[in-house]
């Protein structure tokens, strides 16, 4: 039988007070001691002293000047087993009503320790965790910043475009060297023959200039040329715009993303487009065929920010 | 004399616990007695089990690279036995997954069992939501047609609008100025691995405050009443659980049988003929876009990053302006109203622009 807190415990010659608590020893998984209230104080007596427990006394072996002689229970020496974690601990004691104590540690009470202990653990970690931040954001950041590619494409020939200021289409392959992959993307291009008004509009910021990484112009493009290369990604949010005939504003560039309309000059319309369709770098060769630098800008700026 | 299984539960019960652990688990009383209204979450795991098991199948056969996703995930399509049904199981265990969501989030809501003591589980749930939508939105891109391409395309060119990291982060997800590899092999390991640990790690939090808070219970009823109907998870609330989660099983199984998936063309910067589109849990935002007031810089950072995270900044606020102890939905008429506007509102959103793609062609 286990000692019940609230017990009389009563001594060689006569009662001397009640079970306060129990201490358990965290080792053999067995009650060392039991604390006994005498008189407002409260005495810490070791198991082996216990003769006989019964259901709400217990007897001990010594007498009441020899409980008195027992060391006072210090509180602030021990920890409820709600607070560690010991194992099997309580599978055998079973304390009622009340909690069961268990010894904190000798080397687990100097205040300060424990302190220098949290910061030095969290201070180890900052140094391991610090010295990894810069390799960590380089190594994820390394493709995310490559430099613009000037390189011209051909997509096409002249001959292709019959009527003026009307969209026509042109689909050529980029070859791209995808990290270790060597990759041939169709990209689309939509190409005006450009009446007088319409290059007018086009170019009613006079000649357009494309600058590189370093802000040295790659190309000009000049009114002189009637052919304008639209870049196939629509300015609003990216998606691809197509040339077709709308109900009221006869033929447009529609984008079927986020309805944005846009004139054959590239001027928007109507919808949630920011800015008019971005122009290429176009050169025309004599005998008709044409090339475009597939320049890209972020979508959704008014004004225009290159990203490749 | 004791069986085999009888010892085995002994000797693992005397070492760890087990009898207690099944107890604590089980033994759960719910106030006010266990209901259909309670199964939302439990089918919400049951769809991430089914997810994995299904996504770690796909991974037998799928090919992480802008080459090979396309073929691959054909090859799974028509050539891999049952490939078509692993591979639909997963793609409509998706929209099962936010459909659920929906309705465990709303559950949640309309109870007010969001309130203290339970924020801790509020903000955790709410923190799973938000990985539910970045798992869809990361899956998307990994068949590498058309579809996945213009979406993740689209999508990623509304990230960039953020002020500030908004140019970093499209940057960081396409691994470059313009999608390519690089953007397929940051998202296959977001969508396979930093996504699915996240989840695990959230869905232990959210159930740890969930059982540390205790369930909230009916709106109505006084102590007694609710006493008298108390019940334990198990075995009412289990079995109600089991059995939705059985008609999640069998809906979506059907859905994959009746609709399996197709997919378009493989992805290439030119896209066609094909209209760009979002997943339709991503639709209503999609249509937002549309809208003219929503134009401009400044529109379209309002439309798609600055309603959408005030709206969920509201939801983490939730908790702690409405603090009033009244959980009944129809003694909130501001809460109920609110709801039913966000609903109707999604709901109206979603099927406009499905009205529109008609006017496209």
């Amino acid at each position: 039988m286990q000692p019940r807190i609230k017990s009389q415990v009563r001594c060689t010659d006569g009662v001397a007070g009640e079970v306060a608590h129990v201490i358990a020893d965290p080792l053999l998984l067995d009650l060392s001691h039991i604390v006994v209230r005498i008189n407002g104080t409260e005495r810490q007596v070791p198991i082996t002293i216990v003769s006989r427990t019964s259901e709400d006394t217990v007897d001990l072996l010594c007498s009441s000047a020899q409980l008195a002689e027992f060391p006072l229970f210090a509180r602030e020496n021990f920890l409820t087993s709600k607070e560690v974690e010991i194992p099997h601990l309580e599978d055998h004691i079973h304390v009622e009503p009340g909690e069961l104590f268990v010894p904190y540690p000798e080397l687990e009470k100097s205040v300060p320790r424990r302190r220098f202990f949290t910061a030095f653990t969290n201070m180890m970690s900052v140094l391991i965790g610090l010295p990894l931040i810069w390799p960590v954001l380089r190594f994820v950041m390394q493709p995310m910043y490559a430099p613009f590619d000037n390189r011209w494409w051909k997509v096409g020939n002249i001959s292709k475009i019959k009527q003026e200021n009307v969209g026509v289409q042109f689909i050529f392959r980029k070859s791209v060297k995808d990290s270790v992959l060597m990759r041939e993307d169709d990209k689309q291009s939509w190409l005006v023959k450009a009446s007088p008004d319409v290059l007018k509009k086009v170019y009613e910021h006079g000649d357009i200039s494309f600058p590189d990484n370093d802000g040295n112009v790659v190309w000009v493009n000049k009114a002189t040329v009637p052919y304008v290369a639209f870049s196939g990604k629509c300015p609003h949010l990216g998606c691809g715009y197509k040339w077709r005939s709308h109900k009221t504003r006869g033929q447009v560039f529609l984008c079927p993303c986020h309805l944005s309309l846009y004139d054959v000059a590239g001027k928007v319309l109507d919808g949630p487009a920011p800015r008019p369709l971005d122009v290429l770098p176009i050169r025309v060769a004599a005998n008709g065929d044409i090339e475009v630098i597939d320049v890209e800008y972020k979508s959704g700026k008014s004004e225009q920010v290159r990203i490749t | 004399m004791q069986t085999i299984g009888q010892k085995i539960y002994d000797f693992v019960d005397e070492r760890i616990g087990l009898k207690t652990l099944q107890a604590k688990m089980m033994n759960e009383p719910i106030k006010g007695g266990s209901r259909w209204a309670y199964v939302f979450g439990s089918c919400v795991v049951f769809i991430f089990i089914m997810q994995s098991v299904t996504g770690i199948l796909l991974m037998f056969y799928y090919i992480p690279s802008a080459d090979h996703a396309y073929d691959s995930t054909q090859y799974i399509l028509h050539e891999v036995d049952y490939g078509w049904f692993i591979l639909s199981y997963h793609f409509w265990g998706s929209s099962a997954m936010v459909v659920m969501v929906f309705a465990h989030m709303s559950q949640v809501f309309l109870w007010g069992a969001y309130k203290k003591p339970r924020e801790m589980v509020w903000l955790v749930g709410l923190a799973l939501f938000g990985l539910v939508m970045a798992f869809g939105f990361t899956g998307y891109l990994l068949p590498w047609d058309q579809r996945a391409y213009w979406a993740t395309t689209v999508g990623v060119e509304i990230m960039d609008k953020t002020p500030v990291v908004g140019d970093f982060l499209a940057r960081f997800l396409k691994g470059g100025p313009t999608p390519g590899q690089m953007t397929l092999s940051r998202f296959f390991a977001i969508h396979v691995m930093i996504l699915p640990a996240a989840l695990m790690g959230l869905v232990a939090l959210h159930l740890f405050f969930f059982r540390s808070a205790g369930p909230a219970g009916p709106f109505r009823g006084t102590p007694e009443e609710l006493k008298a109907k108390t019940d334990f998870f198990f075995p009412r609330q289990v079995w109600k659980d089991i059995v939705a989660m059985a008609t999640v099983f069998l809906v979506i199984s059907a859905l994959a049988l009746i609709e399996p998936v197709q997919l378009l063309e493989e992805a290439t910067p030119d896209p066609g003929d094909y209209h760009p589109e979002p997943e339709w849990y991503f639709l209503f935002l999609f249509q937002l876009l549309r809208w003219k007031i929503f134009s401009g810089e400044y529109g379209q950072f309002l439309a798609a990053t600055g309603i959408p995270v005030l709206f969920l900044l509201l939801l983490v606020a939730l908790p702690f302006f409405d603090r009033s102890p009244e959980r009944n939905i129809f003694k909130r008429p501001i809460a109920l109203v609110s709801w039913a506007v966000v609903t109707i509102g999604i709901v109206l959103l979603t099927v406009s622009a499905i009205v529109n793609r008609e006017y496209l062609d």
